[in-house]
């Protein structure tokens, strides 16, 4: 798989969605592509976060601990985007994703991605822009579930 | 050391002055016929008569005197070129002589200067006295005694001539020499002062550069580069002022002269004219004084120019030599005696005093005796004379009052041969030499040269040569090549048995992670170390095993394969599937070496390769032009640099011409194939090679090792059954890559090749190959902590009956701990001194000493607690 394939799958991270192709080019040029066999970890629960993950090709688990031990919660296929608030934000991994096929993987880390937000302002209006409109959804959902559990 | 330049002169190149003044004197002569000589043939063979003439019982007739007298001045005109090129040979040789003589005189009174000197001058002021400002002197030397004596009896000559005419006029031709003789002493004097401040400026000057450049970083650090540019600008400023001073005096002395000299025509005009009008002188006489005075003036002006540089020169020696003149230099014996008596006995400081010149750096009254098997820690803080008494007991500092003895000898009136073999010291600021870590190690048994190496033929003679240089300037007639190291102090049979005994030391302090580091990224010739090179080899068969058998390790690896690309490589590395033998050949040359361009050419792969290197170009172009240079972006990971980027898109323009005119040319061609060379497939990901094209190169493997075998062993090609000499041993042994796009897969190596070393046994030669690593200039590449161990390491080598060490692994961490407890195991039985400003420390010695301000205040002794 080539540059270009890495972009389109960029181009389909909600994330990257309003980024033109040109730099979505740079961001795929400059991240690293990793592989993965079965049972690797891509991150730990509790670590300290640096870098985004866009899964290629392939699928992963994502685990969180709880009391019982450590629990499947989710399972992430192509295209997904994993870690994207590490790039923006110090906060510590939320969950441990580990591959659970083969995996191609592109590793965006926190350092490019701000750098090239820095160099293309227009870059970082369409990164507010999505947040915004992730969070006018959440809001939304949000006022849903209350309305909806007032009315119950 | 002779204060004055002429008796310097004088005490060591009479002999060979006198030999100048004569050939001087001896080719007066000859050049003087060869003036008469024209004159002889015109007069006389070509105008004149009485033919045939007789010459030394021959007769001749007019044509051939005429060639008689021509091949008379033909063979003069040889005769007096030759006496001159010989004696211009004789001059420079014997001035070289005289200024390695000096400037080694110099350098060894550096070594002579007592510790506490160094406080006071500064190598930047020392170098440029040694190099730059005597150089003048040797220049000078050659014209010493015979330039004076020549043109003095020329003026001589010439004086008494004119006063055999006329004593009127002889004293009014040498009117001007007592005002001369008088004034310009006293003018040039001036321009000596003058001088002597230039020269001490430009010293000041140089010692502010080397001291801008020791301390760089703190002037960046600092912002101080406007200061310090300031600063020596204010110094060029003043250099500036002192030299256009020195420019109107001489010249102002120049004027004078001439202008003196030329007021005695003027007399004589006026005088001899009156003279002769009068009838007191005849016409023929006044005109023969006349050109006897133009004759005069030539010796005169040399004189006087003779004078003003001796002034100048002898200055310059002055300021150079009370440089190298403290008064309590240590005698030359102290340095060049061979006497390797052994040290025994205790070591007695009695009633010892020393004062470095400042607070802090003094020591008062302080006795203590230590036996020959004890371990005394001196303990004290910085600057409360720990580090004095160190000194004086290694016999590095000389006490001002009292004495320091080992078994009842006086340090002082030792002389180096005992001292720095018998003694080990290590100081709180070590130095480790420009060189190899084993350099370093061994250069505490670096004392005399010991066993000289074979001479035959040519380089016997040049040594021979070398020698008796070295003789006739007192220079010392050590071989630099010999073999240096002192077998004997280690009772070691050859240099790989005190190479085993280094290992083992390296191992013991700590050192031995660091040099298998060192020895991993290290070089071999497989031909001088075959065994060494069988055995990683072996290992690397073992690796490859590995890889054939673990499915999760050779995930990691992609090992170099005749008949596979490796996509975690370079395309030139796989196209070449060898290395260049010169390490100087870097990826960016090779696109223009034109073996690898015929290569290309023959392979039919030259087009591809330009194509791709285009389009890489293109990408680049696209990817970074929009990108600012201080993003940092573009150096990390693009093929050119943000200067290079202009230079890429007049060459992608170029491109779109074709070939011929305004297309590419063969540089350009070169710089777009070097960017396709760069690529590596695994990490760039540009899409740019096919599986088609990488099968092509491949195949292109085949020309381009044929064409190698033609290429004079320019490059060494992967063999996995050899060693390829140019690869670091690590990579020798992994041949092959770790891969680019699995995460850590370098370390995860690393760790697999460390215990495969450990179990080949490898470890320790691989640690000896380590010891071949540079260590930079003064050790820059080295960290500081090792630099202590270097120099740790070389003090135990010595093997020496007392050991000193003053703030060497003084911490408390468990490393420092370890390494203490090493030290006294190896000095088990011998004398230590162990310098610590850490209380702790005393604690595991059964005897100690407490400095404060430089008096000791506290003697404990475990035997003394015990009783």
């Amino acid at each position: 798989m080539t540059l270009d394939a890495e972009v389109d799958a960029l181009r389909r991270v909600p994330l990257f969605r309003g980024i033109d192709a040109t730099k979505l080019r740079l961001l795929a040029f400059i991240s690293d592509r990793t592989h993965f066999a079965p049972g690797e970890e891509l991150c730990r629960q509790g670590e300290e976060g640096d870098s985004a993950f866009i899964i290629l090709e392939g699928e992963a688990d994502i685990r969180v601990s709880t009391p019982d031990g450590e629990k499947t919660v989710a399972r992430l296929g192509q295209h997904s985007i994993v870690g994207e608030i590490a790039i923006l934000c110090d906060v510590p991994r939320t969950a441990t994703v580990v591959a659970a096929t083969e995996m191609d993987v592109l590793t965006v880390s926190k350092d490019d991605f701000l750098r090239l937000l820095k160099e293309f302002p227009d870059m970082s209006l369409e990164v507010m822009r999505t947040l915004a409109q992730r969070l006018e959804r959440t809001t939304q959902d949000l006022a849903a579930q209350k309305a909806s559990g007032a009315a119950a | 050391m002779e204060k004055s330049l002429f008796r310097f002169i004088w005490q060591y190149s009479a002999r060979q002055q006198m030999v100048i003044l004569l050939i001087t004197v001896l080719s007066y002569p000859v050049s003087y016929i060869l003036l008469e000589l024209p004159k002889l043939i015109v007069n006389d063979a070509i105008q004149g008569e009485l033919f045939p003439r007789e010459v030394l019982g021959f007769e001749f007739d007019q044509i051939s005197y005429l060639v008689l007298l021509c091949f008379a001045f033909l063979g003069l005109v040889i005769l007096s070129n030759g006496i001159k090129l010989v004696l211009n040979v004789y001059k420079g040789r014997l001035g070289e002589r005289m200024l390695r003589r000096l400037r080694f005189e110099l350098f060894q009174r550096v070594l002579r200067f007592r510790l506490p000197h160094f406080k006071k001058v500064s190598s930047g002021e020392i170098i440029p006295m040694i190099t730059s400002e005597v150089e003048d002197v040797g220049g000078f030397i050659g014209e010493a005694v015979a330039l004076p004596a020549y043109q003095g009896g020329m003026l001589a000559v010439q004086i008494g001539f004119i006063f055999m005419q006329d004593p009127l006029l002889g004293l009014a031709a040498i009117s001007s020499y007592p005002m001369q003789a008088y004034i310009i002493p006293k003018l040039q004097k001036k321009v000596v002062l003058l001088s002597r401040q230039r020269v001490r400026n430009v010293r000041v000057i140089a010692d502010k550069i080397g001291e801008s450049i020791t301390g760089v970083s703190e002037i960046h650090a600092n912002d101080a580069s406007a200061w310090h540019s300031a600063d020596l600008s204010d110094r060029l400023y003043t250099n500036y002022k002192i030299r256009f001073k020195i420019f109107n005096w001489k010249y102002f002395i120049k004027f004078l002269n001439n202008f003196m000299n030329q007021l005695t025509p003027f007399l004589f005009y006026l005088i001899g004219g009156w003279l002769v009008i009068e009838g007191n002188l005849s016409i023929g006489a006044l005109l023969a004084v006349i050109a006897a005075y133009k004759d005069l003036a030539g010796p005169w002006k040399e004189l006087l120019a003779y004078y003003q540089m001796v002034a100048d020169v002898d200055v310059k020696y002055q300021t150079v030599v009370e440089n190298f003149d403290p008064p309590d230099i240590y005698p030359v014996a102290r340095l060049v005696t061979d006497e390797p008596e052994p040290l025994s006995g205790a070591l007695a400081l009695k009633n010892v005093s020393v004062s470095g010149g400042a607070a802090g750096q003094e020591a008062f009254d302080v006795t203590v005796t230590v036996e020959p098997d004890q371990h005394l820690a001196v303990i004290g803080p910085d600057g409360s004379g720990r580090s004095e008494v160190l000194q004086l007991a290694a016999g590095l500092l000389g006490p001002t009052s009292g004495r320091v003895e080992i078994g009842g000898r006086n340090l002082e009136t030792l002389s180096e041969s005992v001292l720095g073999r018998q003694i080990a010291y290590v100081g709180p600021a070590v130095h480790v030499w420009t060189g190899t870590v084993r350099d370093n190690i061994f250069y505490g048994l670096r004392h005399r040269p010991l066993r000289p190496p074979e001479r035959t033929g040519e380089s016997k003679v040049d040594y021979a040569r070398r020698l008796s240089e070295a003789q006739l300037t007192s220079n010392p007639q050590y071989d630099i090549e010999a073999e240096w190291e002192d077998l004997d102090a280690l009772a070691c049979a050859d240099v790989d048995d005190l190479v085993e005994h280094a290992l083992a030391l390296i191992e013991l302090t700590g050192l031995a992670a660091d040099v298998f580091r060192m020895g991993l990224q290290a070089t071999i010739d497989p031909e001088s170390q075959p065994e060494f090179a069988d055995a990683i080899l072996a290992a690397r068969r073992a690796l490859a095993d590995r890889v054939a058998n673990d499915d999760r390790f050779s995930a990691m690896i992609e090992l170099w394969q005749i008949d596979r690309f490796n996509n975690s490589a370079s395309v030139a590395e796989n196209l070449l599937f060898a290395a260049p033998a010169d390490s100087s050949i870097g990826i960016d040359t090779l696109a223009s070496d034109p073996d690898i361009e015929a290569a290309l050419k023959e392979s039919g792969l030259y087009a591809r390769l330009l194509e791709i290197g285009q389009k890489i170009a293109e990408t680049m172009v696209e990817l970074f032009a929009n990108i600012s240079d201080d993003s940092g972006l573009l150096g990390d990971y693009s093929f050119i640099t943000q200067d290079e980027l202009p230079e890429f898109e007049r060459i992608l323009r170029a491109a779109k011409v074709g070939s011929g005119k305004g297309g590419l040319t063969p540089t350009d061609e070169q710089r777009l194939i070097g960017l396709a060379f760069k690529l590596i497939p695994a990490r760039h990901r540009l899409g740019v090679l096919d599986d088609d094209m990488r099968g092509e190169i491949v195949a292109a493997r085949a020309t381009f090792h044929k064409r190698m075998d033609q290429a004079e062993r320019r490059f060494v090609v992967f063999d996995r059954d050899r060693f390829v000499a140019p690869m670091t041993i690590e990579d020798n042994l992994l041949f092959g890559r770790p891969r680019v796009d699995r995460r850590d897969a370098r370390e995860k190596i690393d760790k697999v090749i460390r215990a495969l070393v450990e179990e080949m046994e490898l470890r320790r030669p691989i640690i000896r190959a380590g010891l071949g690593f540079h260590v930079g200039v003064a050790g820059s590449r080295l960290s500081a902590g090792q630099r202590r161990r270097v120099a740790l390491v070389r003090a135990l080598m010595k093997n020496a009956p007392v050991t000193i060490l003053d703030e060497t692994a003084t911490g408390n961490s468990d490393d420092d701990k370890a390494l203490r407890k090493v030290i006294r195991e190896q000095l088990d039985g011998r004398m230590l001194l162990f310098g610590a400003s850490n209380l702790i420390v005393a604690e595991e010695f059964d005897h100690s000493i407490v400095m404060n301000q430089g008096r000791m205040t506290e003697s404990a002794s475990g035997d003394d607690n015990a009783e």
